[in-house]
């Protein structure tokens, strides 16, 4: 055999295939039925798997269900600096995202153009603690570390604000950056003292028995936002009533999900098993224990919240103070957003 | 066999060539060769001797076209010496011969303008003057060292080079297949009729091959003599006229030894 | 140049036993080494073995290991393939023209040890999150091992082929195709084979973009899942498991007889 003729060969026929059956099993080149395509263009939305997220892929789970089909397509990303890259970095492939409310204040101060135009849920964060530990009260967290999900989190601010609570600064505790994912087994490690990041990964600790709740962000800052929904100007002058619909559909499916215990167990069910995949103990531990850990009713911006976000993070050194509601706010999708009910929706069984 | 009486014009002609490599700085320069005078007539077979380290691969590669002289002139068939030329084949002490191709590739490969017929043919009619045949399809990483200098003979042969030039071709090879390697190429030599300019540090050698040896000096090296070799072919290796001729050579180059120290 | 098949052949033979029984005796120990170790630990974090073989097990019945590797190995071969086309006659060109080599080189030498990690928010940048960007980064990191292994492999060439090659007359082109590049070949097959070992490496780190599928997004994904460290190591088991089968394939290229020269005599 020679080399060269062989090594092209083969090499060819190998592209070929890897090709062939990459395109079959994971791009689903060959289905008949190709949803998004020959009708109207879609728009991604950039979402994590967290609870901060979860009316995302219950919107386009309930479009789809009802529809057939939903013009927004939920792209899931892993962590927030790839979701942040691609929302600011190719606004035409996905001019929406769901994304921590203090990094998208900081990227409107930094010029970036986009609008906060809706909230994503409210409360949804904890400060864990190990079970073993001696940490009772804000005051323990003395000299201790503490994990964050990142600059931008509002968990950061929260500490922030408890400490303040008890006479303490940022400077009595080590805070150090982990992604949330990593948090449990840190925690169990007991590498870090406490963490804190939305949920699931709080609950995850408590269900697996080695962590235990120093706060929830409900008891201590009732209304805490962490995550919004923001959207590119553009895409907001462009498609006003696309964009309008988003979140029609996530102010609906907001409020079918906090309709009933059954609609949480059911949106557990199909997220954890569509989108996130996840174990669904996992979103059904979160979603009900207790049922307002997390909740995704009264999203509508409000100034007073977002003034609270503002002055805690200037204070806290995490942003500059430049850019104020009117800047990174758009409400003017809310009151029609706000006057949807929940759909008749009901999970086929 | 010499070409002695011949008034043809050489084949190679060296005048007054000098040869100095660039040192680190200017006068650290490295004087190699010094006022060379040589000729070679076509057909003759002249050997280049000297200790080692002397500059005779210098002068070789020189005449080959590899190297630039520093001053002088070299003429190769007339013409001065620009480059390589497919006329005049080198066959390397190193050994070139190419290991990623058969031995009749590498026979063949100064062919590859030819019809492929007569390369065939011609392939065939050098594998056989150097007793290669039923080894056409190996790679040279099969074949030994002297099968290998072999290869690269025929390949010079094959391609029609008028001049071989050889720079130790045998160095690396064991006594008895030198000594067969000699006989090998005095025999091609003589049906082929080629001009060749053979280059070795072995004065045995050079006096078993060679029409006419040049003895050249320690460095910068000159050519110290020019020993002719009148001795009918094939050569016996205990003949006055043999032992004469080489313990002349010696004397030559042991003078030369004494007179300077180390030479290399 | 006596042929000896009989020792030739017994001596390999016994070498081969030796070949499939160590490497197997040395996992048997690391895995139970792992188990006990796990067991020791009393952590219910990381899992055994068996827990880890349960975990493929339930990615095969779903049908995701097969997609994963699929996906995986699409986006290592086209990234790699692509690299190879650039890398080597980029390699070739450099070694052999000085003035491109001065030109070029520095660029080549700083942009070397730049992790495909940090291109992550170039390749979002230029390719969003298609299969596209994880191909970039892919390409990224195996070209300067190729373009650098061709490289050397010129510049390091044996002076006697060039001088051969030169003395028959071959300039340009043919020169390139019929002398350099086969001359130069072993040292950029060595190369190769280096770079498809880091494009599998750096497969985990280019599917921490967006994509849904790939060995890397089973990690990445597995992390998200809450308590699924069996599908973690499930996929660096399945990542080195390939990786194996990957070089043993390159290295078949080293036996094909216009290279073998370049490996010495075993």
């Amino acid at each position: 055999m020679k080399f060269g003729p062989t090594l092209l060969v083969f090499s060819s026929c190998w592209l070929a295939l890897i090709s062939v059956l990459h395109g079959g099993l994971n791009l689903r080149w060959f289905d008949a039925a190709k949803p998004g395509m020959g009708g109207a263009k879609t728009f991604g939305v950039g979402f994590l798997p967290v609870t901060c997220h979860l009316t995302c892929p219950v919107t386009h789970f309930i479009n789809k269900e009802m529809e057939g089909q939903d013009m927004f397509q939920p792209m899931r990303f892993n962590g927030w600096p790839e979701l942040k890259e691609m929302f600011i970095g190719r606004p035409k492939d996905m001019p929406a995202t769901f994304i921590l409310a203090p990094m998208a204040i900081a990227l409107r101060e930094q010029g970036v153009r986009i609008k906060i135009v809706y909230l994503g849920h409210r409360d949804g964060s904890a400060v864990m603690v190990h079970k073993d530990s001696g940490i009772f009260q804000t005051s323990d967290l003395r000299g201790k570390t503490i994990a964050v999900p990142g600059r931008y989190a509002n968990q950061r601010l929260i500490i922030y604000r408890e400490l303040k609570k008890v006479g303490m600064t940022l400077e009595d505790i080590k805070l150090v950056e982990m992604p949330p994912p990593d948090m449990p087994a840190a925690l169990l490690s007991k590498s870090v003292d406490a963490i804190t990041s939305g949920e699931p990964f709080m609950g995850q600790t408590e269900l697996d028995g080695y962590g235990r709740v120093l706060w929830q962000a409900k008891d201590v800052w009732p209304g805490f936002i962490s995550c919004v929904l923001a959207v590119h100007e553009d895409a907001i002058r462009d498609h006003r009533v696309e964009i309008q619909k988003l979140v029609n559909g996530i102010a609906a499916s907001g409020k079918w999900v906090d309709q009933s215990m059954d609609h949480r167990m059911d949106a557990a069910q199909f997220v954890s098993k569509n989108y996130y995949n996840q174990n669904p103990r996992l979103l059904s531990f979160v979603l009900s224990k207790p049922p307002d850990r997390v909740t995704y009713t009264r999203l509508s911006p409000l100034l007073a919240d977002f003034e609270e976000i503002e002055r805690l993070a200037k204070e806290a050194g995490i942003l500059q103070g430049t850019a104020h509601f009117h800047d990174y706010v758009d409400d003017s999708f809310t009151p029609e957003a706000s006057a949807q009910s929940a759909p008749e929706f009901e999970v086929k069984k | 066999m010499g070409n002695a009486d011949m008034e043809t014009s050489p084949v190679i002609a060296v005048r007054d060539t000098w040869m100095s490599f660039p040192g680190k700085t200017a006068d650290q320069s490295v004087h190699v060769l010094e006022r060379v005078n040589c000729e070679v007539q076509p057909g003759e077979f002249v050997c280049l001797v000297g200790p080692s380290g002397c500059g005779k691969s210098t002068l070789l590669n020189i005449v080959g076209g590899f190297l630039n002289e520093t001053r002088g002139e070299v003429r190769v068939e007339g013409e001065p010496v620009s480059g390589p030329d497919p006329g005049r084949i080198f066959v390397f002490q190193e050994n070139g011969v190419f290991p990623w191709l058969t031995v009749e590739q590498n026979i063949g490969f100064g062919l590859l303008g030819r019809p492929a017929a007569e390369r065939a043919e011609r392939v065939a009619h050098y594998l056989q003057m150097v007793s290669l045949t039923g080894f056409e399809k190996s790679y040279p990483r099969e074949l030994s060292g002297g099968m290998r200098q072999r290869v690269e003979i025929a390949r010079a042969l094959a391609a029609d080079a008028r001049v071989l030039y050889m720079d130790e071709p045998f160095g690396a090879l064991d006594f008895l297949t030198r000594l067969k390697m000699r006989a090998d190429l005095i025999r091609i030599w003589q049906a082929e009729k080629k001009t060749i300019l053979f280059v070795t540090h072995d004065i045995e050698e050079a006096v078993q091959l060679a029409d006419r040896v040049l003895v050249m000096t320690k460095r910068p090296a000159t050519i110290a003599e020019e020993v002719r070799i009148d001795l009918p072919r094939p050569r016996d290796l205990d003949s006055p006229g043999y032992l004469e001729a080489r313990d002349h050579i010696f004397s030559i180059m042991g003078m030369d030894a004494r007179g300077g120290g180390a030479t290399d | 140049m006596s042929v000896r098949p009989q020792p030739v052949l017994s001596r390999q033979s016994r070498f081969s036993i030796a070949q499939i029984s160590l490497p197997v005796i040395v996992g048997c120990i690391f895995v139970a080494a792992w188990h006990l170790a796990v067991k020791a630990s009393g952590s219910d974090i990381f899992p055994t073995p068996w827990q880890v073989c349960l975990g493929l097990g339930d990615l095969a019945r779903q049908g995701l290991l097969l997609k994963y590797i699929v996906a995986s190995l699409f986006r290592v071969s086209w990234g790699f393939g692509l690299a190879v086309l650039v890398g080597v006659p980029l390699g070739l060109v450099l070694g052999w023209f000085k003035l491109a080599f001065t030109a070029l080189n520095p660029f080549i030498q700083i942009l070397r040890p730049i992790s495909p990690i940090a291109w992550i928010p170039v390749a979002i940048l230029w390719f969003g999150v298609k299969d596209t960007a994880p191909i970039f980064l892919i390409f990224l990191a195996s070209v300067f091992p190729i373009t650098v292994s061709a490289m050397a492999a010129v510049q390091n060439m044996q002076q006697v082929y060039l001088r051969a090659a030169q003395n028959f007359g071959l300039s340009g082109l043919p020169l390139f195709r019929r002398v350099i590049l086969p001359a130069a070949l072993p040292q950029i097959i060595t190369g190769i084979r280096i770079a498809l070992g880091v494009a599998w490496l750096v497969v985990v780190a280019a599917e921490m973009i967006a994509v849904n599928s790939g060995l890397g997004y089973l990690i990445i994904d597995a992390r998200n899942a809450g308590k699924r460290y069996d599908l973690v190591v499930a996929g660096m088991v399945m990542i080195g498991l390939i990786g194996l089968v990957l070089d043993l394939l390159v290295r078949r290229l080293e036996k094909f007889d216009e290279v073998r020269w370049g490996y010495g005599q075993r």
